[in-house]
């Protein structure tokens, strides 16, 4: 029941994470970051089975920065999302895969490009304008499909990822303890605190 | 297959590739009661304005092997005596043969006792109910039948009914039913009721103005079923030998039998 | 024990049936006959799921009808209901014009997901003892009431195969108009929106953000077609044309059975709307 979700926007992306850390019927931590930051202007939000997600999400940040360092360049966005795409590739082909599901959001520093690529753990890749993983999918896509369009500005993308938040309130029989938000734009990664307090009901 | 139904019978000979036997003791024993077998076959029918034409081939197979090439999947419903003389109501059954007869023996009995009680045959369109109440009344043991029902309605227009395992039914202008139904539907999806196709040179992308469907003449509608047959015999071992045709009219029905490959 | 009794105490040939049958010819059709033949064995049920459930088993030899998103809602007007109509049969799409929406009379309207055979043909009996209950009573029956006879008659063959998943909708003097869902678990509720069958989340993901009891009769048909057009997009199984129903005090509109490929591309290309959706190779 963990929810990601990402929304592009005329020069930004939005990335969301479900704030609750679940393990069975348990929830361990309300205040989870299922996010990390690659570089200075890419995101990516994990989600998947336990242990596996966190060590992946590091493994490939650390390998962005030390690409960084040896070459003295940034990483773009969609050349960080082959990269993820090649190690997931590998993975699932090795003894033990890594069960990850991913969402990579991006601003090209040079072109001022926003971008967002959804993975999953087999190394499927897609570049959408719109994505989620998990139940999030079943709810948020058709709402995104009606409501999103390519040029809308940051207030407009977060009153939609509002709208999905409350679906998935309204109709998730399990509460994922409100929405953990990345906004990234050309100035960089920045970390966006999302009011979500009250329930929200179906009509 | 074989390890899902462990009762049910192993259809045709030894392959060339050994298939390993299923272990009665390794696997979970599920149901060994398997009352049906595939005996293939594809029907088809299509209504016209003042016609329908419906049309089976006549193979019988079970598994790989083929049990007479001369079985008719065409059915005269009502009409008197066992020639069923004056019918106008063809119910076509692919699937189960065993199943298909007894169906048809069970509508038939009924169209013909309607017309006892009530002195006027039975309307398509109250046989069509009927066939759906009689495949429902074994909703918990299906038949293994896909029927598809032929005639002419009050204003003599084709009437053609098509049915699932289980007696959901729809009025439409033609369907494919059996083995072969997936080859052929697309087929007359395209030719009858012109899906995906466009008035030439009405423009590009948007613009283009989809061909509207209208009944076809009755020779047309021939030369597709008889293509239709052609062309699945050449791509499906179950379907092939002869192919049987009844064309419903206001005069009657007229059964025609064309011959198909036969290997 | 009971089951090795069973065994062996069915009789080969069933005279009963051979009866029932014998006592139709003479006495006339009894066109809803409640008598349903069962495979003589001892666990009818589980050997029914072993040849019909697909999603249990892909292979299995009888593929039932399926038929897939539908949704209904209370608003100031009235009722909205909104179907697809693909039916499919495992990955089949046996048809692409399946009405599911079904005219119980001229007030009452029942919906249909899951077994299209079973939804049929229990809703034609519901019909018809809606007709017995107008004649027995002098008026209609209530949406309460109806719903209440499905709920009862498919709870007592709980457990024996059946699926459905229908919405009842009408307006009478007594209630005003009424919503309920039944489905074939025997559940029962009224209530103000409901989307059923595989597309259900998509089409509640559309209706849900924009939904408002005070809406325009204009726009309430609208978010209804947009709605399923949404599920149509997203769930594989829902498809083909969009049926749409309004249910007013002095009986059901019908706005159309409308191919939703048009439809789909005039949303995206005069809305803006399926931003995902793009020509270009990159």
């Amino acid at each position: 029941m963990e929810v990601l979700l990402g929304i592009t926007g005329k020069d930004y992306v939005i990335i969301a994470s479900s704030k609750a850390a679940m393990r069975g019927p348990t929830v361990l931590k309300a205040t989870d970051n299922k996010t990390r930051n690659l570089n200075k202007n890419s995101v990516m939000a994990y989600s998947g089975e336990s242990g596996d997600t966190v060590q992946f999400a590091e493994l490939i940040q650390a390998n962005v920065q030390l690409y960084s360092m040896r070459n003295g360049v940034a990483l773009s966005p969609p050349a960080v999302s082959s990269f993820v795409r090649s190690e997931l590739a590998k993975s699932i082909r090795s003894k033990r895969p890594y069960n990850v599901n991913l969402l990579l959001g991006g601003v090209d520093p040079k072109t001022g490009e926003p971008s967002l690529h959804w993975l999953d753990y087999l190394g499927t890749e897609a570049k959408i304008p719109y994505a989620a993983h998990g139940y999030a999918q079943y709810y948020c896509l058709s709402l995104l499909d009606k409501h999103h369009h390519p040029d809308i500005d940051l207030a407009r993308g977060l009153t939609i990822l509002r709208m999905c938040s409350d679906e998935l309130k309204r109709r998730l029989p399990i509460d994922s303890k409100g929405l953990y938000v990345k906004i990234v734009s050309k100035e960089g990664i920045k970390e966006h605190v999302f009011e979500d307090e009250g329930q929200v009901l179906p009509a | 297959m074989a390890s899902i139904l462990p009762g049910a019978p192993q259809e045709g000979i030894g392959y060339s590739f050994s298939q390993a036997a299923p272990n009665a003791a390794s696997e979970p024993r599920q149901h060994s009661f398997y009352p049906y077998s595939d005996n293939g076959g594809t029907s088809l029918g299509i209504s016209g304005t003042d016609f329908t034409i419906m049309a089976a081939d006549t193979r019988n197979v079970s598994g790989y092997s083929i049990n007479t090439r001369y079985s008719p999947r065409l059915y005269l419903i009502g009409g008197e005596g066992p020639e069923n003389k004056g019918a106008r109501i063809v119910l076509s059954v692919v699937g189960f043969t065993a199943d298909g007869s007894a169906l048809k023996e069970r509508l038939d009995n009924i169209v013909k006792m309607y017309k006892y009680h009530h002195g006027k045959p039975m309307s398509v369109s109250a046989c069509a109910q009927r066939l759906s109440h009689l495949l429902y009344s074994k909703r918990f043991f299906p038949f293994y039948v896909s029927a598809i029902l032929g005639g002419l309605d009050e204003e003599g227009k084709g009437a053609l009914y098509s049915y699932d395992y289980v007696g959901s039914y729809e009025r439409e202008q033609c369907r494919s039913a059996g083995a072969a139904s997936s080859l052929i539907m697309p087929f007359l999806d395209n030719q009858v009721n012109f899906k995906n196709q466009y008035q030439p040179g009405s423009g590009t992308g948007h613009n283009l103005q989809a061909v509207v469907a209208e009944p076809l003449p009755r020779e047309r509608v021939t030369q597709l079923v008889r293509d239709a047959f052609t062309s699945a015999v050449e791509r499906h071992i179950e379907v092939g030998d002869g192919l049987q045709m009844m064309i419903i009219t206001k005069d009657g029905v007229q059964e025609k039998y064309v011959e198909l490959k036969k290997d | 024990m009971d089951t090795l009794v069973a065994q062996y105490s069915c009789p080969a040939i069933e005279d009963t049936t051979l009866d029932a049958e014998q006592d139709e010819l003479l006495h006339g059709p009894d066109a809803l006959s409640l008598n349903f033949s069962l495979p003589p064995i001892a666990q009818p049920s589980s050997w029914l799921r072993a040849m019909t459930d697909d999603a249990s088993n892909p292979n299995c030899p009888i593929k039932i009808a399926h038929g897939t998103t539908t949704l209904a809602f209370r608003f100031k007007g009235g009722i909205i209901v909104c179907t697809d109509s693909r039916a499919t049969q495992g990955n089949w799409i046996a048809s692409q014009t399946v009405k599911k929406v079904i005219e119980i009379n001229n007030s009452l309207l029942g919906t249909m997901a899951g077994g299209a055979a079973d939804c049929q043909y229990w809703l034609a009996y519901l019909g018809m003892q809606c007709r017995l209950h107008e004649l027995r009573n002098k008026r209609r029956i209530t949406v309460a009431a109806a719903s209440k006879i499905l709920a009862n008659l498919v709870y007592s063959y709980k457990g024996m195969g059946l699926s459905m998943g229908t919405m009842c909708a009408g307006v009478t003097p007594q209630e005003g108009p009424a919503l309920y869902y039944v489905d074939s678990d025997g559940t029962r509720m009224a209530g103000n929106m409901f989307c059923v069958g595989s597309g259900q989340t998509f089409a509640y993901g559309v209706l849900d953000a924009e939904y408002r009891y005070e809406m325009e009769d204009e726009e309430a048909l609208e978010l209804g077609r947009r709605s399923i057009l949404a599920a149509m997009h997203r769930d594989a199984y829902s498809g083909g044309f969009i049926n749409l129903y309004h249910v007013k005090e002095d009986g059901w509109v019908k706005h159309g059975f409308s191919d939703m490929n048009p439809i789909f591309w005039k949303t995206k290309l005069e809305k803006g709307e399926f931003s995902n959706v793009t020509a270009d190779m990159e």
